[in-house]
């Protein structure tokens, strides 16, 4: 079983994470906004070498940036 | 009039000593000063009493949310836990495998010895095995653990902690830690678990990797696909985090409760106690200048 987000480098929580996404945004106003709270993150992250830590960075952009970097070297 | 003289330079000592703790048995010259002294203290103990007691109202309100945002994520964590009980699954064992440690701790102190528990945990962990990694979600046990093991940390999170978490939370650290250039064998997340509102233990719980579902022994019973199979990793991976991530903010929150409800108390029990030492002084005063006047005017009749 080949999936078409698996090909374009996603993987599977970042698959449900944008599926729920489109879920919430489709629901009504007063609904929507409840919702869409529960799909927020605003974490930060940073990378540990040989005990230093290194900048922190935002997670999400982060995250989008690993996606596009693994689907181009997928299609590639 | 000699008693008044007598105080001018001990009320300027007491001024200058104004640090020291003000006792019950302070000598009658230096009462001026003490007075104002308690009264001071009298009044920033009041308002810790008041900070306190609103952070305990903040917590019990945030610890109703926080239980029932735990209830639900318990869901997700025990319904995948039983596809594994099903299956079997066993953590493999064997010599050359790498074990990620992840901490759910958060950014925000002041409620009791929550992350110093788990820091001990991890820290025990750690001895017994010094080569495991370390993937700390959380400033407060960064802090702690930086500072002993520090070489083995691949990954901080922080921003945890201001809200109950969600579940793209932990599927953006799930994620995150998925891409980490290290293949674990197993990975093992350590949480505060919920026994009820007064106690809290740290427990690990185990996301297990790709080989160690394959080589269950009832695995064949769910049919899975080996495609599908790094795909439901993934997810029972989020699940879990998730799952320790709301427990441990709901231990969070009741333990800053207790935390801050103890506060309250002994800033009451200090409040009590310091009106009445402030009542003493006051009278002892009193009494003091009184005397003064009576031998005054004694003497002055006198000559």
């Amino acid at each position: 079983m080949a999936f078409a987000w698996k090909a374009a480098g996603l993987s599977y929580n970042r698959y449900i994470t944008v599926a729920s996404r489109v879920v919430r945004r489709s629901l009504k106003e007063d609904k929507r906004i409840a919702a869409e709270r529960r799909g927020e993150t605003e974490l930060r992250f940073s990378k540990w070498e040989n005990g230093k830590q290194s900048e922190p960075r935002n997670l999400n952009e982060a995250n989008q940036a690993a996606i596009a970097e693994h689907a181009q070297s997928a299609s590639s | 009039m000699m008693l008044s003289r007598a105080a001018r330079p001990a009320l300027r000592a007491g001024a200058a000593a104004a640090a020291r703790p003000a006792t019950l048995n302070a000598t009658n010259a230096a009462t001026y000063a003490t007075l104002r002294e308690i009264e001071g203290r009298l009044k920033s103990i009041r308002n810790i009493e008041k900070i306190t007691k609103t952070m305990k109202i903040v917590a019990s309100t945030k610890l109703t949310r926080a239980q029932k945002a735990m209830t639900e994520s318990r869901a997700y964590g025990q319904t995948s836990n039983t596809v594994f009980e099903k299956a079997e699954t066993k953590a493999l064992e064997g010599e050359g495998k790498k074990t990620l440690i992840v901490v759910c701790s958060s950014d925000k102190g002041l409620c009791g010895g929550i992350h110093s528990g788990m820091s001990r945990l991890v820290r025990k962990m750690l001895l017994e095995k010094p080569d495991q990694d370390l993937v700390v979600l959380g400033e407060k046990c960064k802090a702690q653990l930086s500072r002993s093991n520090g070489r083995n940390f691949v990954l901080s999170f922080a921003g945890i902690g201001k809200d109950v978490p969600t579940f793209a939370d932990a599927a953006a650290v799930a994620d995150q830690i998925s891409m980490l250039p290290t293949d674990y064998t197993s990975i093992k997340i350590i949480y505060n678990k919920f026994n009820n509102a007064q106690s809290y233990e740290p427990i690990a719980i185990e996301a297990f990797s790709e080989e160690a579902i394959a080589q269950s022994p009832n695995f064949a019973a769910f049919e899975i696909d080996d495609d599908v199979l790094a795909n439901l990793r993934e997810y029972t991976f989020a699940n879990a985090l998730y799952w320790a991530l709301a427990e441990g903010h709901a231990c969070e929150q009741s333990a800053r409760r207790n935390a801050m409800d103890n506060a309250s108390k002994n800033a009451g029990e200090m409040i009590n106690k310091f009106q009445i030492l402030f009542n003493r002084t006051r009278q002892a005063v009193i009494t003091g200048e009184l005397v003064e006047i009576i031998t005054g005017a004694a003497a002055s009749e006198e000559g």
